[in-house]
């Protein structure tokens, strides 16, 4: 067989991800005179951003009552003690900056008058303080891709990076991409790499995220010897479809749910109902109730669905408030239409119960960032949900936008910074992405085996029956056996169909196999090792919260094994949570 | 409650690498009646066809990156409903990488030069720039064109003719419309051969994020024949 062929290139920055926290980090190294190319794994608009329903959290000003105290506080709330003080303040202090910038770029965020933002609430917060737009994460994503387009910035469409490369220092000097529009390899040299890959929802069977957020740029840190923090904690949102099996887990926006609650912290929000008919919220927060956080009640509905109260379909039903619809479809016409083509008028119109269900949304843990988002691994930085700590054990709705802002912007500059001062030559690593696109072809060409998909469901069946949002010790350890399982005996036999290497699907879904697994391990070993129900994590064998363990789960991998160590949470002096049992269940 | 169909879907197969010319495979799909065309697709891949080259990322509706003929009209995959008789082939006019995926560098090429950001006199001050509310709100949706290509697909004009098609018209006039936006769009939208549109109004039909670019045409239209501006509508 011939050796592999790589092409070599070299930029100052290299960035994996065109969602909002690439491309933030993109504008932002390009700004401090970096010269940068952006891989994005699909076409560039396929990212998680242009999905989300762009809701801001941001201290404009404009609610008197509010600050960003009050916003760093909620955040410490939500993340139930467990977020990185220095990253929740960041978030809390430049958010708004953050959101200004895009009004720069041309967004036009939604008013209720010439100079004032409209703003709402969303889960978790305690002041009226959110902005949003109509056109969401798609006009977040449109204005930010033209910012790109302004600077000359290369954008390599269908590039999915496999791996970074290191010296022999363990610096990253480079990255190893696959073009999947040409089947071919590319290794970028580059000062610094920037992971703004995204989250892991597709390790779970229902999923909100796009098809391609499968931990790679994650699993990818991890394998050079980053730390990841939190990564026990995935967040479920609440409320998503439930039927028909494309828009199955995709989010159905709080309005629908928050009723006047939206407007309105004293408002009742939306009742959920199981099959009987009962209110079956107030067995697990008599007090906040359906207005409860994201983690509560995605947890309440998940476990009416195991007990077999459910619908036929594994729903639970929502009765709506027809009274919000007039501002849902103003402010929300596209979940609008959503609900009239999946559902019917009745649900549209908020007047007929609407069957929801949870599904995975967020990846709350991931690699352990400094302000700077810098990691444990020189030359590799990381921004946006491919980063952990910002937002602890469960975070507030509205949260990821600035969070992609202000930590992609952050990234950016780190990476033009570590770029200038970087003197080496990453061309010199040339022979070791041979090597790894070497291994990475091993599954193409191989006649007995089993296909990729049908991998990924099993490892998406036992991450969503087990580590998923009701989790216990002992199937914890049987899948971390089933993960080994596959790791040794499966992935080896992973073999690719298709005989072109252009858009190989398969080939493509063979190497996210092994992020899938190496992040699925990750979470299963630290969730194992949490004994206690915190947030977004609940152990039926430990339902409560144990203040002993108001600290983080730190994951590394050591010459292929994992080590799981128990750090003190980073905290600043100023601010203590007010409540830490936020995610027990009585 | 959805209930079980009998699919068939003759879907257009070409690498232009290897294949001479594009050829078509029909597949038999269990399905049920609500399911979506990319659903189809989907089980193509997992059950039929594993060297199936198709695209897409959000099932929503939002990233666009799915859009693809479903018997002769251009349709986004994901949004579509299924039907028993479907051809499904890649959207046109653009060249194929392989089987339903388009290359798009070309559009992409067109977006940038464009220039689809506010081109301002003075820098941002910060802050919420003056706009009003309604017009904040008429920005937005024109901001939520989802760029899927699937009203330059259909337009008859883009066929026959040099014009770059309905949807860069929509995102001329969404920055024509921006208060900060000092560019002569208008002008723009002439070069980009927005005069050969033919005003029947298929892209407002065809668009999966109800959105109108023919509106947008027949207001730069009023604006070069009775003055005035975008500004101030």
């Amino acid at each position: 067989m011939s050796r592999t062929e790589v092409f070599p290139e070299h930029t100052d920055v290299l960035i994996a991800g065109s969602g909002a926290a690439g491309m933030r980090a993109a504008i932002a190294a390009h700004d401090a005179g970096a010269k940068v190319v952006l891989l994005a794994k699909g076409p560039r608009r396929a990212n998680h951003t242009r999905m989300s329903g762009g809701r801001y959290n941001a201290v404009s000003g404009l609610n008197p009552g509010d600050t960003t105290d009050a916003f760093y506080q909620d955040t410490l709330d939500s993340g139930a003690g467990i977020n990185n003080y220095r990253l929740a303040r960041i978030l809390a202090d430049e958010a708004m900056d953050r959101a200004y910038d895009l009004e720069s770029y041309g967004l036009a965020w939604d008013r209720t008058d010439i100079r004032k933002y409209y703003m709402s609430m969303t889960g978790g917060g305690t002041f009226v303080r959110t902005l949003g737009s109509v056109d969401e994460g798609i006009g977040i994503t449109e204005v930010m891709l033209h910012q790109l387009h302004k600077r000359g910035i290369r954008i390599c469409d269908f590039h999915m990076l496999a791996d970074v490369v290191q010296d022999d220092d363990g610096r990253v000097v480079g990255g190893l991409a696959l073009d999947l529009s040409k089947g071919a390899w590319r290794y970028f040299s580059a000062g610094a790499v920037v992971i703004a890959t995204g989250g892991t929802s597709q390790l779970y069977e229902t999923s909100s995220g796009p098809a391609i957020n499968t931990g790679d740029g994650i699993a990818i840190a991890l394998r050079a010897g980053a730390e990841l923090v939190d990564i026990e904690f995935m967040q479920f949102i609440p409320i998503s479809f439930v039927y028909p099996p494309s828009a199955r887990g995709y989010t159905l926006t709080e309005p629908a749910h928050y009723g006047m609650r939206h407007f309105d912290p004293k408002a009742e929000a939306a009742h959920l109902v199981n099959n009987k008919g009962e209110r079956f919220v107030l067995k697990h927060d008599p007090v906040r109730r359906e207005g409860s956080t994201r983690d509560v009640l995605a947890r309440a509905i998940m476990l009416e669905i195991l007990e077999g109260r459910g619908t036929p379909e594994g729903g639970v039903l929502m009765l709506p408030d027809s009274k919000v619809f007039e501002s849902f479809l103003k402010e929300r016409p596209i979940y609008v239409k959503r609900l009239l083509e999946n559902y019917g008028e009745g649900q549209a119109r908020l007047e007929a119960p609407i069957q929801v269900m949870p599904s995975a949304l967020y990846t709350l843990g991931g690699v352990r960032i400094d302000p700077s988002c810098r990691c444990n691994v020189p030359g590799l930085i990381v921004g946006g949900e491919a980063a952990g700590g910002v937002h602890g054990a469960n975070r507030l709705g509205g949260s990821s936008m600035p969070d992609i802002q202000v930590f992609g912007r952050r990234a950016g500059i780190a990476a033009a910074e570590d770029a200038k001062e970087y003197a080496g030559a990453g061309a010199a690593q040339l022979e070791k992405a041979h090597a790894r696109a070497a291994q990475l072809e091993a599954c193409i060409g191989r006649s007995d085996g089993v296909r990729p998909p049908d991998v990924k469901k099993r490892i998406q069946k036992l991450m969503w029956d087990h580590v998923g949002l009701v989790r216990n010790g002992e199937k914890l350890t049987e899948t971390l056996a089933a993960f080994r399982n596959l790791r040794e005996h499966v992935l080896p036999t992973v073999k690719v169909t298709s005989k072109s290497r252009v858009l190989n699907r398969e080939w493509m879904e063979a190497l996210e196999l092994e992020n899938l697994l190496d992040i699925g391990e990750a979470m299963a070993a630290s969730s194992l090792q949490r004994p206690e129900t915190r947030g977004a994590h609940y152990r039926t064998d430990f339902p409560e919260t144990d203040p002993n363990w108001t600290a983080n789960l730190i994951v590394r991998r050591h010459a292929g094994a994992l080590n799981v160590e128990k750090k003190a949470v980073v905290m600043l002096d100023q601010a203590s949570p007010q409540r830490e049992n936020v995610g027990a269940i009585a | 409650m959805p209930s079980d169909i009998k699919l068939r879907a003759k879907i257009r197969r070409y690498d232009p690498s290897v294949d001479a010319e594009p050829h078509y495979e029909t597949y038999e799909v269990a399905g049920k009646d609500n399911w979506r065309v990319l659903d189809v697709i989907r089980s193509v891949y997992e059950h039929q066809a594993g060297d199936l080259a198709y695209q897409f990322a959000c099932r929503a509706g939002r990233c666009g990156t799915c859009a693809v003929k479903v018997n002769g009209v251009p349709v986004l995959a994901c949004q579509e409903r299924c039907k028993p008789e479907m051809r499904i082939e890649p959207l046109t006019p653009f060249p194929v990488l392989r089987d339903l995926v388009v290359d798009r560098t070309e559009v992409e090429a067109r977006y940038e030069k464009h220039a689809l950001t506010p081109q301002r006199a003075t820098e941002y001050a910060g802050g919420p720039e003056a706009i009003e509310p309604k017009l904040a709100e008429e920005l937005c949706h024109m901001d939520s064109c989802l760029a899927c290509m699937v009203c330059v697909s259909g337009c008859p004009a883009v066929a026959e003719r040099a014009f770059d098609g309905p949807a860069f018209m929509l995102k001329l006039r969404h920055m024509a419309k921006h208060p900060v936006d000092t560019g002569n769009r208008l002008e723009q939208a002439i070069d980009a051969g927005m005069l050969e549109c033919f005003g029947c109004d298929l892209c407002t039909q065809l668009c999966p994020a109800d959105l109108s670019p023919a509106q947008a045409i027949r207001e730069f239209r009023r604006e070069m024949i009775f003055g005035g501006s975008a500004k101030h509508e």
